[in-house]
């Protein structure tokens, strides 16, 4: 075992990745995401055979009008956090804003795709991840870039006398086309293209992942899935800010208990959208 | 026996009011419906609008037929279900077709243009002021011109529909001027329906505008009429119907524009093609990675412990 944690003998470690403040984000852009896509997917998608259904489950269009409002709310609450979060950190300097551990894209990331690939293909090993993969940077990044853009056209059409007060019509009709699609977009990305597969079915996290759940993962499987994390942290003796003895305690339960109850609300919320974007192109 | 016997109770009270031209046919058809054993439902159809004078008992079987006015077929059918529940469900008959009588057949059906008039007359007759509105609007125009373009300009019954007359303030009435506008102006009902607006009315929300909640309804006019709801001088005010706080910039808003087409605004187009362009790489790009990860994670067993670090 690891320099640093000699002492810990006999006692289960964990690798610690993310702390109250981002589990508790995380939260809020679950359960606004979800809200806001059970709400929105109707719409969008109108004409399926199943938009009408779950429109009367949800109160209908007035009824899921005001819930996605609602949800609306959390997720700007989720963007404002995380923007002050992030303004604080580069302010404070909190740490380093590039580098290995950082969240920032990288020419490594770019190795990383290639090396994923070779991977895929048996023409190589598989790439050896710092703190964040391309993936999640992506999904990072994606998914605040994309709460600015439908936040933003959303807040447009909430109020569109406001908007027109100062913006041409037209710009109701960016709005809607940008809203939709870009929430079409992120809803694939989130549900069914890439981060439900990248945190929970990809073999190495397959069937679930905890870690954003109860903030930590076994130290073995640490280990193996950000060696290069791992390896800079051994070289520079900060291992010791990252590793400590599993928790005890009720909250372990409950946050397995989340995980299957999230799991199966988000299994739930992918078969819903496909139910209503695959259904109208196969009838 | 008892249902031959009731059944023959009921069609004695109508035969009373019958003008004696029209027994024999009548009879007849007793006759008919007695032998092919319906009896139960004729006489319930025969009764079914309150003060029918009859027409129903033909008129009320589906297998009538047709007769040909100007070459179209004219179903003889009229469903008494439907007229019951139609908002004229009350009327009798000859209150909208005037002057019609037993004679059969009725001579006074010659052509279709002496149909659409008797039709006319017979809205007038009670509701006159929207038959003003619309005499002065461009459909009416178009009417008495007899042919727009080739096509015959909407009379009443096109957008109202005849035996099956609906309230316009029913949600499902609101829902179906959509299609009725759409009859002629198809293009356009398809980029209304993808607005907030459109959708919002598909899914139920009866609040939402329609067509005519903005282009109006008997007094329609094109847009470049001055007098028209959507003319330069009205289009605000009739914004404000529904949006109070409103103001010019408001009015500017596209209903009609179909975003991938080169003829919407520019920036629209430009928008719409990124996100297609994005969706569709994404999704192929993230699509393509999640299955190779599948696939390596298979091959490598990964998946269920062997090599992995469960």
């Amino acid at each position: 075992m690891a320099a640093g944690t000699d002492a810990l003998e006999g006692v289960r470690l964990v690798y610690r990745r993310f702390s109250a403040f981002h589990r508790f984000n995380h939260y809020l852009v679950m359960i606004s995401f979800f809200g806001l896509v059970l709400t929105g997917i109707p719409l969008k998608f109108k004409d399926s055979l199943w938009a009408e259904f779950f429109m009367g489950l949800i109160g209908g269009v007035e009824g899921a009008g005001f819930i996605h409002r609602v949800m609306a709310v959390f997720n700007f609450t989720y963007f404002f956090l995380e923007m002050g979060y992030m303004s604080w950190y580069v302010a404070a300097r909190k740490g380093p804003i590039f580098g290995p551990d950082s969240i920032v894209p990288s020419k490594k990331d770019w190795q990383d795709i290639k090396g994923m690939f070779r991977w895929f293909l048996g023409r190589g090993p598989k790439p050896r991840f710092n703190r964040f993969t391309y993936w999640e940077k992506f999904d990072f990044w994606a998914l605040l870039a994309g709460t600015f853009l439908i936040g933003g056209t959303g807040l447009m059409m909430w109020f569109p006398e406001f908007t027109t007060s100062f913006l041409p019509g037209v710009s109701l009709n960016v709005a809607l086309v940008l809203h939709s699609n870009e929430a079409f977009l992120a809803t694939g990305v989130i549900f069914i293209f890439v981060h439900f597969f990248s945190a929970h079915g990809r073999p190495e996290s397959f069937p679930a992942d905890e870690v954003i759940f109860s903030g930590s993962l076994p130290l073995d499987h640490y280990i193996a899935d950000r060696p290069a994390e791992y390896e800079n942290r051994l070289r520079a003796g900060t291992l010791d800010q990252v590793v400590r003895p599993a928790p005890t305690g009720p909250m372990t339960r409950v946050n397995s208990w989340l995980m299957v109850v999230f799991s199966a609300v988000a299994l739930f919320a992918a078969t819903y959208t496909m139910l209503l974007v695959v259904w109208p192109l196969l009838f | 026996m008892k249902t031959v016997a009731g059944a023959a109770g009921g069609f004695a009270k109508e035969f009373t009011c019958l003008r004696r031209g029209a027994g024999f046919g009548i009879l007849a058809f007793i006759l008919l419906v007695l032998l092919t054993g319906e009896v139960a439902w004729a006489q319930e159809s025969a009764q079914s609008a309150e003060g029918d004078n009859g027409c129903l008992v033909c008129h009320g079987q589906e297998y009538l037929g047709s007769v040909e006015v100007d070459g179209a077929a004219q179903d003889l059918f009229v469903g008494p279900e439907a007229y019951e529940e139609s908002a004229h469900g009350l009327l009798p008959c000859a209150s909208c077709h005037i002057g019609f009588t037993h004679d059969n057949p009725h001579q006074m059906v010659t052509n279709a243009e002496f149909f659409a008039e008797t039709a006319r007359e017979a809205c007038r007759n009670c509701h006159a002021d929207q038959f003003e509105m619309y005499q002065q609007s461009y459909h009416g125009e178009l009417s008495r011109g007899g042919v727009a373009g080739g096509v015959l300009a909407p009379g009443c019954t096109d957008c109202h529909g005849m035996h099956q007359v609906q309230r316009v303030d029913t949600l499902e009435y609101r829902q179906d001027i959509q299609q009725i506008c759409g009859q002629c102006h198809g293009g356009r009902t398809d980029t209304f329906l993808d607005t907030y607006h459109g959708k919002a009315i598909t899914l139920g929300r009866e609040a939402s505008a329609t067509c005519v909640d903005c282009h109006g309804s008997h007094f329609i006019l094109p847009t470049t009429n001055p007098m028209s709801t959507l003319s330069e001088a009205n289009h605000l005010d009739t914004c404000q119907t529904c949006h109070p706080d409103a103001d010019e910039g408001f009015t500017s808003f596209l209903v009609h524009i179909q975003p991938t087409s080169t003829d919407a605004p520019l920036i629209v187009f430009a928008v719409a093609i990124f996100y297609i362009s994005m969706i569709v790489v994404v999704f192929a790009f993230g699509g393509i990675h999640t299955l190779l990860y599948i696939y390596r994670g298979l091959k490598n067993g990964l998946y269920f412990g062997k090599g992995g670090h469960h």
